[in-house]
This record gives C-alpha cells, structure tokens and sequence, in this order.
C-alpha cells in the first residue's frame, strides 16, 4: 500500500509502508536540545551505562513521534485523533530499528480507521506497540 | 481468592480518594520553532508539520506529551513502595495546536488499576494532563501511564 489520499483508498488489514527511524545519538541529542530529554541516559551511551543501561535509550515521547510520523507518511492528511503507545522495552540508541502497521478497522461512516503499530529491534523484538485511530477526508 | 480481594481492596480505596481530583496546574507557550523540530527528528515530511509557512502549520498530535507539568502525583499519594517505569503515553487530540498559543495544562489521576504477573502485582497510575487555549478550547489529553513493580513481600 503506497500513500492514501482519502478513506476510499483504505483497505482493511493493508499494510502501511514501513519507516525506519533516525534512532542514532545524533537524533536524541537534537531532540535534546530543542525539545526536552536531554539527561545522560538518552544523550550519551557511557552516562546511561553509568545508571544501569546497556546504552543510551530513545525517550518514549520520541518514540511515540515515530509512531505518528510512521501514519502522516503513509496518509499525509490524515488527522490522528488518538494514539495510544506502550513502552514494552527500551528502543536503544544507534541500533536500527522498523516501524510496520497494519489497518485493524475501516469505519466509513466516521471516516475513521484504526491502526496497529508496531516498532522492532534488528533480532525482530517488539520494543514498543502502538494503536492509532486516523480521520481521513471522505472519498 | 479472597486475598485478590483484599489486595484489590487498596487500589478500590484508592480510586476513591484520588481519581479525578485535579493537582496541577502550567502553563505553556507554544513554539513553533520546537515542534518543527520535534517533527523533524521524529520523520514527519507532512508540511503543516515543518514548514513554518505552510498556512495549516500546527504542532504534530503526539507533540502534547512532551509538555511537562509542574508534578505527575498528587502531593499526598502514598508511596506504593515499587520503582516508577514509564510504561506508556496516550494522546486524544481535539484540535490544533499552533504556534504561539498559550496552554494552560490542568492534571489529575485518570486510573489506577493492576495487573498480577508471575513476578508479583504491578499498579498501573494513569496521569491525565488536559491541555485548553486562551479561548478555553479543550485542545487535547495528555496520559501517561507509569507502572509500580511492588516489591514481592517474602
């Protein structure tokens, strides 16, 4: 499934396109810096180590941005009027990771679907799930 | 059996004393510039997101959970003796969010519930941040949700 346009373009359990986050120290650090979750633990792998980690981790507010930029590729006007995210286990720092989804549920009616979210380490371990309903402008 | 109920009872006892009562209020302006960065580091291409002149320009939806309050617990909650993990965040959006809007974040407890593993029992507090614009406007929830590992009496 490429981008979608309007809910018409929706199908139920379609595939959205999968997104690998900038999850390098880089990325925490400027996130850091401009918006917030700059402590050691996500900025600096030897100053998580030193507080029990095997690395630097992603914030989970991040993460969560990851989930919703992951919706707004795949359907670029879509409005996401609730995003629930579980932080099962660290994302950590500099190790790549994939976003999938899958569209759980078509309302037509609402203009609505719900999307299951899912980010994964390279050994294919869910580290964070997410569940998403999205407002799509009517065919 | 009966000890589920009676462990139980404390969470009942709980919801009764702190659900719903409001014990934070902040303050917050919004800038355009963060969210843009916000937006960016986290792989939004949408450009009411990133472009500051784009003429729909708004904060992404996600953005409200890095709003911070003054406390995430009321003053008098009891220390439940287990180490706090953020387990989770959840965001109802209502409407946008724009640069230069002044929130004002009013926080209560939204839940608090359990779950009993093979390691023991973990409660789950769900903080509610509800977030209005000058106008008044109820713009979006906020929820984290932080889970308490008690420590398993032997």
């Amino acid at each position: 499934m490429s981008t979608v346009k309007t809910i018409a373009d929706v199908e139920f359990g379609g595939e959205l396109p999968s997104f690998k986050p900038d999850t390098s120290i880089d990325a925490t650090r400027r996130f850091g810096k401009y918006v917030g979750w700059d402590s050691p633990r996500f900025t600096d792998h030897e100053g998580a180590r030193k507080e029990g980690l095997p690395g630097a981790i992603v914030p989970g507010v991040m993460s969560q941005g990851f989930l919703g930029a992951m919706i707004h590729r795949w359907a670029p006007d879509a409005e996401i009027v609730a995003i629930d995210t579980i932080f099962r286990a660290p994302v950590l720092v500099d190790q790549p990771h994939s976003i999938t989804g899958v569209v759980t549920d078509v309302d037509e009616d609402a203009s609505t679907v719900e999307i299951d979210i899912t980010v994964t380490n390279e050994a294919g371990e869910t580290r964070v799930f997410g569940t998403a309903t999205a407002k799509l402008p009517n065919g | 059996m009966a000890e589920q109920e009676a462990v139980d009872q404390d969470i009942l006892d709980l919801r009764e004393q702190f659900l719903n009562r409001e014990f934070d209020e902040v303050t917050f302006e919004i800038d355009g510039a963060r969210f843009a960065e916000y937006a960016k580091v986290c792989g939004e291409t949408a450009p009411r997101f990133i472009d500051r002149n784009n003429p729909d320009f708004q904060a992404p939806p996600t953005y409200v959970s890095t709003l911070v309050g003054g406390r995430s617990m009321p003053p008098d909650f009891p220390n439940l003796g287990g180490m706090g993990m953020d387990a989770g965040k959840s965001v109802q959006w209502k409407a946008p969010v724009r640069d230069g809007a002044t929130l004002t974040g009013r926080s209560h407890l939204h839940d608090i519930y359990t779950k009993t593993g093979r390691s023991g029992r973990m409660v789950f507090l769900v903080t509610r941040m509800e977030l209005y614009d000058e106008a008044g406007t109820h713009v979006a929830n906020a929820d984290t949700r932080t889970v308490i590992r008690e420590r398993i009496q032997r």
